[in-house]
């Protein structure tokens, strides 16, 4: 029996068993040494031409929050019509890069610093108050458990876990305009876009993968790449308005 | 035949044809008896079958792990060799030396111990001399030396007899040593062994083992006897018996959900059999059937001609629930609970009287002002066919025909003349109504959209927020409403509803003249606007036409469900329906119909689908047809199949019985009033929230744990006279003009639903402790918890824009319940799921939350918090009642919002929560 299916992926080829190895690995990722990897190096373009950034209105705690103009991040698109904030990640890999770290998220000028940031799965995410005032931490999710804690003053510091991967969203029910995102990763592959609109992934074992990109406005899309042992592959991703 | 030729003559053939006969009779008979009319203990011995097949099975497989774990077979290996070695080597040697050795030592130890006693012996006797000499004035010194010197032997005895035991101890202590492997092996083996033991234990319980064989238990009847359940002929109380599990023998037994029929579980063993103690309800008080019988299923089950109970199938069966239970709103009674809400609302209370749903108020509308609504045309047209102008209206369908609708429209005209006019006289046509004005009528339809019109009403064709059942409209469908009334009883009727009826369910959203406009524009742009009917209504009114139509009003029995003039002393004409389901087929009705089988079920269920279906040349029916769905249909059906003459006896009803009487006479005054359309009360409803999904601040609060939350005073005075609570709300929480019966029972209803026995609560300032309020005061401000960051505090607001505020805390003395606040505080996730109000404190581990400078713990800032608010006098807090519920799913905020922004600023109490945020 065991033959048969193994046969049966066979023929079915390699993207077919990419597939199932990806879904049955998504909660078990591999870290170890990776030796001849190569890097994805890449872009998220908008298509058409640059939306305006809206600016948001500061309505409360002004001494503290109106520091300069605020823009809406929501969607933030330069020169070159490279997207800034932009998740890219892979999708099916097993084994690769060790895999640690610790994110921080700072609320400073009342805003989410950085406004997307990647929280390793099962590491504790910092969240630091630089603003001295009262902010909370209310999180949307669908895998996670909700969270809505309170930062006052005092609480310069508070950690929290997320176990599993996803977009989590994040607001401030005491500042309204205050939204950011954090990419819960499932493994180191993942990367958020600079203003050219840029992205690198690196120590990537040589094969091929299947490649995201997430945007909080205009939704997902994905794409194949194939990463050559010690080379360099390119992969550019167009996103469009919903 | 001579004599001596009849004594020869031989009749053993005979009597050995006898005997054989009466032996084969005698089997037959015990076999008869026995066997073929005790189904049940075949039923026993398969199922016994089954469980000792099951039992020995997983035996075996315990065995099987056991032979293939390497530990156990080490272990069992050691063992073995270790009793080998005892029995055959070295060691087995040692302790047959060390055995022959502890048996003389055993005797020299005996001996011993002997010798002491005996020396004992000698010294009370010798006692005995000296004493006797003393008192005899004898010579003393003889017997005393003789005493010491026994005295010295003894000495030496003692210490041989310590030496002795010494010396046995010391071998038994060397023989343990010896054993003590052997022992340590047993116990480890008998640790992995402790399972296959259980297993077996549990084989041993299920069979009678004779020599090598299991036996099947021999089967017995099992029986439930329920004391004093049913009622003789003579009204007498009589035990019930019930033999169900005789045959049913798993089905309060988990494990055989995929065996077939009887030896299966009970498909939701959890929920009925958890909840109902089956060993002391049995089966039958809610699936019927003949419980007693066990000679064939058909026979108890009560498929037999004449047996009044046959068993229930499928969900039939929860026509017993209400037996019991006065709540059915329960899971498991769907069909039941639907039933009976159907039967209370779409109507069938007007012509129908049913033991305990008399006093239900009329679900129809007030027509003594009728004359000043409606339009005469629409009035015929509605009365001859409601379903054409509104396909989900509850009013059904007399067919009447033209001529009659025509009857009844002028009768019912005819005679709310009088108070009709009297009604206009004192409103006037409102000014300033255009349906030309587009701005006003866009305000109009944005009011219709946010003021929470929406909970109760459709405004497009087919559109409806609350359903009653699968096709009935808890309130009249707007899409087309200006073809059937017009500016002026619209203009004064949204501003006042009880003005025109006094008993409306429609409540008063406290419009402005300008609001009342504006939605009455828009309102009349929904349909055609009616031509001129004077002429109509001229024919109407003629008096012949009127007096038919009053017959025919008195005939069909419409004062069942609409106050007309002239008919307040009717009575209800259809059949009592009080024990409709104990009523037999011969009572029943078929007319000249026989392609209907001839059960209970089916002429209810034809009865209900086509009212008229009996009808014959000589046998009129007069019952409407209402348009339900079959499933509807089916649900009424259960709910009538339970209205049984047998009533369950009190000690068999559910301890809770109060309580559910309590939420039962709530949910009638809530579904009333559609409470539900807004808000989530006891889980369910809050369909308008549904158009907050984006944004659930700005809907109306979900009411889950009300009870527990806000104090019953204050809950009574707010549902008397709503205020604003949540300023930033557009959706407004109406006036209801509920009676102080319909409030207290509200008030009831939400103490019950959270089961809080004192719902009232007084709060003594004086007593707060100071040092906690100061405590309280310090950690909601700014440098630490901010509470004023969002809470508003009377007429201290918070910055920015109102959506972003949280309650009015100054509230919060009047309005929470002191137990509430601090649950709320710990974990305020836990009591409203997706509020805005973020935890401060973290309970589930002992780390410290709060700042390290106030008070000494976590809980004790809680406390004080609490303390701190209980001690806020709010202006106003006492007569502004507040809002009530909780947050919308997603924040913290309230209940209403008052439309008016004058309204508003005055009011701005709103509160909440009280909780403040407080921080962690």
């Amino acid at each position: 029996m065991l033959n048969k299916i193994d046969g049966l992926v066979r023929t079915v080829g390699f993207a077919a068993c990419a597939g199932l190895v990806g879904l049955s690995a998504a909660s078990a990722y591999e870290g170890g040494a990776v030796t001849g990897g190569g890097t994805i190096k890449g872009m998220v373009k908008f298509a058409g031409a640059a939306p305006e950034q809206a600016t948001l209105e500061v309505n409360k705690d002004k001494e503290v929050c109106a520091v300069g103009e605020k823009k809406s991040k929501e969607l933030v698109v330069g020169a070159d019509g490279g997207i800034k904030y932009a998740v890219v990640s892979l999708t099916n890999i097993t084994k690769g890069k060790a895999f640690n770290g610790n994110a921080i998220l700072d609320q400073k000028g009342c805003e989410y610093l950085p406004h997307v940031v990647i929280v390793p799965k099962g590491s504790e995410l910092e969240i630091k108050n630089s603003d001295g005032i009262l902010h909370n931490i209310h999180t949307y999710s669908e895998k996670n458990k909700p969270v809505n804690r309170a930062q006052p003053k005092f609480k310069k510091v508070i950690k929290e876990k997320f176990t599993e991967g996803e977009m989590v969203k994040v607001t401030c029910d005491v500042h309204g305009w205050m939204t950011g995102w954090l990419a819960v990763a499932e493994h180191p592959y993942y990367a958020v876009t600079d203003e050219t609109g840029t992205f690198q992934l690196t120590d990537v074992p040589a094969g091929e993968y299947e490649i995201k990109v997430w945007q909080e406005k205009l939704g997902e899309s994905t794409q194949k790449v194939t990463v050559p042992a010690g080379g360099e592959a390119a992969v550019t991703f167009e996103l469009a308005a919903k | 035949m001579s004599k001596a030729d009849e004594e020869k003559k031989s009749y053993a053939a005979v009597f050995l044809l006898a005997v054989a006969l009466l032996l084969a009779t005698g089997v037959w008979v015990v076999w008869d008896d026995q066997i073929s009319r005790r189904p049940w203990k075949q039923h026993q011995f398969e199922f016994s079958r089954t469980q000792i097949d099951r039992a020995e099975a997983e035996v075996a497989a315990e065995q099987k792990r056991l032979e293939e774990s390497e530990e156990y077979q080490k272990v069992v290996a050691d063992l073995d060799a270790a009793r080998g070695e005892i029995a055959a080597g070295e060691v087995g040697r040692q302790l047959s030396e060390l055995d022959g050795r502890e048996n003389s030592a055993r005797v020299a130890y005996d001996e011993a111990e002997f010798a002491l006693r005996m020396k004992k012996s000698e010294i009370e006797e010798a006692w005995y001399e000296v004493e006797h000499a003393q008192l005899t004035h004898h010579d003393v010194e003889g017997p005393k030396k003789h005493l010491a010197q026994l005295e010295k032997e003894r000495a030496e005895i003692e210490q041989s007899v310590s030496d002795a035991l010494a010396k046995l101890n010391q071998i038994l202590s060397e023989k343990e040593e010896i054993g003590s492997v052997v022992a340590t092996l047993e116990k480890k083996k008998q640790g992995f062994e402790s399972d296959l033991e259980r297993l077996h234990q549990k084989v041993e319980g299920l069979v009678i083992p004779v020599g090598p064989f299991n036996f099947p238990k021999i089967p017995k009847i099992e029986q439930v006897v329920l004391e004093e359940f049913d009622r003789n002929a003579y009204n007498q109380p009589v035990a019930r018996v019930d033999r169900c599990t005789s045959c049913h023998t798993a089905i309060n037994k988990d494990g055989f959900e995929e065996e077939p029929h009887p030896y299966r579980t009970h498909p939701n063993r959890k929920l009925f059999l958890g909840t109902h103690a089956a060993e002391k309800l049995g089966c039958t008080p809610c699936h019927q059937g003949q419980g007693a019988a066990v000679n064939s299923a058909e026979v108890a089950h009560g498929r037999v001609k004449y047996w009044l109970d046959p068993m229930y199938k499928g969900h039939e069966v929860q026509a017993s629930c209400i037996g019991c239970h006065a709540n059915v709103r329960l899971e498991g009674a769907d069909k039941i609970a639907l039933g009976e809400r159907l039967f209370e609302q779409v109507g069938c209370v007007g012509c129908h009287l049913v033991d305990g749903y008399g006093e239900i108020p009329k679900v129809g509308p007030y027509l003594r002002r009728i004359s000043a609504k409606v339009d005469a045309d629409w009035l015929v047209r509605w009365v001859k066919q409601p379903h054409e102008f509104r396909p989900r209206t509850k009013m059904p369908n007399f067919y009447f025909d033209q001529a009659e609708a025509e009857a009844v429209a002028g009768y019912i005209l005819s005679a709310s003349e009088k108070e009709s006019a009297a009604w206009l006289d004192s409103h006037d046509t409102p000014v300033g109504v255009d349906t030309n004005d587009a701005a006003l009528v866009a305000r109009g339809e944005e009011l219709a959209n946010s003021l929470g019109c929406r909970g109760c009403h459709g405004f497009e064709a087919g559109e409806s927020p609350a359903l009653l059942g699968d096709a009935k409209d808890v309130a009249p469908n707007l899409s087309n409403v200006a073809e059937k009334t017009n500016a002026r009883w619209m203009y004064h009727w949204l501003k006042d509803p009880r003005g025109f009826s006094p008993d409306a369910r429609m409540p008063s959203l406290r419009l402005s003249e300008d609001e009342a406009r504006a939605l009455v524009s828009y309102l009349l742009t929904l349909g055609t606007k009616p031509g001129d009917d004077s002429a109509t209504r001229a024919k109407l009114l003629s008096a012949d036409n009127v007096a038919q139509g009053e017959a025919l009003v008195r005939k069909y029995g419409c004062a069942g469900c609409h106050d007309i003039p002239g008919m307040e002393t009717e009575s209800r004409i259809g059949v009592e329906l009080s024990v409709f389901g104990s009523k037999p087929l011969e009572e029943l009705f078929f007319g000249n119909r026989t392609d209907i089988p001839l059960t209970w079920r089916d002429w209810t269920f034809n009865k209900i689908n086509e009212p008229r279906i009996y009808e014959t040349d000589r046998i009129e029916q007069v019952m409407p047809h209402f348009g339900l769905s079959e499933t509807d249909i089916d649900a009424i059906l259960v709910f009538l199949a339970s209205r049984q003459e047998a009533k369950v006896p009190e000690t068999y009803r559910p301890a809770s019985l109060e309580r559910e009487k309590t939420l039962v006479a709530g949910r009638r005054v809530i579904e009333r009033y559609n409470c539900v359309g807004c808000h989530v009360i006891g889980g369910q409803g809050g369909a308008i929230l549904a158009r907050y999904e984006e944004n659930p601040t700005l809907g109306p609060p979900i009411l889950n744990g009300e009870g527990a939350k806000v104090q019953a005073n204050w809950l009574f005075g707010f549902l008397k006279q709503p205020v604003p609570l949540r300023p930033w709300l557009q959706v407004r929480m109406p006036t209801f003009g509920l009676s102080d019966d319909e409030t207290a029972t509200l008030v009831r209803y939400f103490a019950a639903e959270d089961r809080i026995s004192h719902p009232f609560v007084h709060v003594d300032q004086a007593r707060l402790s100071p040092e906690f309020v100061a405590a309280g005061e310090l950690l909601a401000s700014a440098d630490y918890l901010s509470c004023w960051t969002c809470h508003q505090q009377g007429d201290k607001k918070p910055e920015g824009p109102q959506e972003g505020w949280a309650p009015d805390l100054a509230m919060a003395r009047d309005r929470l319940n002191p137990d509430w606040i601090v649950e709320w505080i710990k974990d305020p996730q836990a009591l409203m799921p997706g509020t805005r109000m973020p935890s401060f404190y973290d309970f589930s581990d002992d780390a410290r939350d709060g700042p390290e400078d106030v008070l000494s713990t976590d809980l004790e800032q809680v406390q004080a918090l609490r303390d701190y608010l209980l001690s806020l006098h709010g202006p106003g807090s006492a007569t502004m009642a507040a809002d009530e519920a909780e947050e919308p799913a997603a924040a913290p905020p309230g209940d209403e919002s008052s439309g008016e922004p004058s309204n508003d600023a005055a009011a701005a109490g709103d509160v909440d929560a009280a909780a403040a945020p407080v921080e962690g």
